[in-house]
């Protein structure tokens, strides 16, 4: 068994408990306790669609340009991946200039076997670029707009403060953009704030992954077919 | 439910990120990391907002001999405001370079000072834990610093994300799909960001992938 195809299997196993345990939580049946998938209220997004879809090949689906890379090795753990021999460029890395939201949505809406990841950013559905050219080098972020206040940069003597990281309680974190703020329910976003890419990477959330998405495919994908698009999701 | 009004429901979490965007006011809506979890950090939710603590975003770029990180937060805010710098914020960025990328490998931690000898506070930012730099990066925010090859600025700038958030809000109260490509809810904002350069050979691992990704903590706990 290779090391792919052991994660894949891993993942498809993971994704079917959690969607199993979802299922039995949505319909009201005799579900057992979650555990590493906690029932969640999904964003309000859309009533019920007539066609129910299934969502496994979409995080199965490989990425072009990624050598092999698949979606959910994209969004699982929740981190940015670079890969140095490769040129960067969303979502190898992230650069200031790269139309993240549109490329994620084909991403994991669309089959990438027939459309290209840049497809919604060809379009586009949003805007192309920053309002402000960014810089070509050091520090490479636009200046602030307007007259804001600039913070007097003549100190010398700082008072930090020195206490160890275990003194801090985490607040938020961040890694792949979109991941949770599209893919995991509202109330339980503290809890994934809280965890770690490792915790991820155990399948901690793969069931509200597969979940939110699902519930997202079956509002969208009549629309995506519509404007002459083909969806990832099969229909179940 | 028409299904124009669904769709635009459904593209309205995906595109703008935006949960209870039915609920709240457009001028307040998250999108990437902005003002998420927003049961901690975005004032519509909740009435102690841990602004400074709100990663935005984060974005990590190579060139052939360098590595690119940026941390942006506390944002997108009005173009009046000045920066974001809070003493009892620590913020991470973390890299794994290892089998698994998740398990970090270096932790790079950056957070805020002031110099209170001459009066009103004067800011600055220690760095620590960059890969082959001995001891802290520290000097004065809007100033580049440089130390050991690795080049660190902490300041306020223009909000580098751009998306039409606001057209979504008017899309959903008129029924007709609104987004406009001219229109970005980012454009005209400003944020906080620290900027660090660090040589490329001191982050690679082979061949292996490199995992990044950000934190924001708070000093003594959650804001209540």
């Amino acid at each position: 068994m290779t090391a792919a195809f052991a994660r894949h299997a891993r993942f498809a196993l993971l994704l079917a408990t959690g969607l199993a345990l979802a299922a039995c939580n949505s319909s009201g049946g005799d579900a057992p306790p979650r555990t590493t998938v906690t029932a969640s209220a999904p964003d309000p997004v859309a009533t019920a669609a007539t066609t129910s879809y299934d969502v496994l090949p979409c995080f199965f689906q490989t990425v072009p340009g990624t050598g092999g890379t698949t979606v959910s090795g994209l969004v699982i753990p929740d981190v940015l991946t670079l890969k140095f021999g490769s040129p960067a460029g969303f979502p190898n890395g992230r650069r200031l200039q790269d139309p993240v939201p549109d490329i994620t949505l084909a991403a994991i809406f669309l089959d990438l076997t027939r459309h290209s990841p840049g497809v919604l950013a060809a379009l586009p559905l949003n805007p192309p670029a920053n309002d402000r050219p960014f810089r070509p080098d050091f520090p490479y972020l636009a200046l602030p707009q307007g007259t804001p206040p600039i913070a007097d940069a003549t100190g010398r003597t700082f008072a930090f403060r020195t206490d160890p990281v275990s003194a801090y309680v985490r607040v938020d974190r961040m890694g792949m953009p979109a991941v949770p703020t599209v893919l995991i329910a509202q109330s339980r976003r503290p809890a994934y704030n809280d965890a770690n890419p490792s915790d991820d990477a155990k399948g901690n959330f793969v069931g509200e992954l597969a979940e939110e998405l699902r519930i997202l495919t079956n509002a969208l994908a009549d629309d995506f077919i519509a404007r002459g698009l083909t969806p990832c999701a099969k229909p179940a | 439910m028409k299904i124009v009004t669904r769709v635009l429901l459904g593209i309205g979490v995906v595109l703008v990120a935006m949960p209870l965007a039915l609920l709240v006011p457009a001028r307040v809506l998250p999108a990437a990391d902005h003002l998420e979890p927003a049961l901690r950090v975005n004032q519509a939710f909740i009435t102690t907002p841990d602004r400074a603590a709100d990663i935005a975003d984060i974005y990590a770029w190579h060139t052939d001999t360098k590595l690119i990180i940026i941390v942006t937060f506390a944002g997108p805010q009005s173009i009046t405001l000045p920066a974001t710098y809070d003493r009892d914020v620590l913020y991470g960025v973390h890299i794994g370079t290892g089998v698994p990328k998740s398990d970090a490998t270096q932790n790079i931690y950056f957070r805020f000072g002031a110099d209170t000898s001459n009066g009103a506070p004067r800011h600055g930012i220690e760095v620590t834990g960059v890969p082959g730099v001995t001891g802290a990066i520290t000097g004065p925010v809007e100033t580049t610093l440089q130390k050991d090859g690795v080049l660190v600025r902490a300041g306020l700038f223009d909000d580098p994300f751009f998306f039409d958030s606001a057209g979504l809000g008017m899309s959903r109260t008129s029924g007709t799909l609104m987004f406009d490509r001219n229109r970005d809810f980012f454009g005209g904002q400003n944020l906080t960001a620290v900027i660090i350069e660090i040589p490329r050979d001191r982050i690679s691992n082979g061949s292996n992938p490199v995992a990044i990704w950000s934190t924001g903590a708070r000093f003594g706990g959650l804001l209540r």
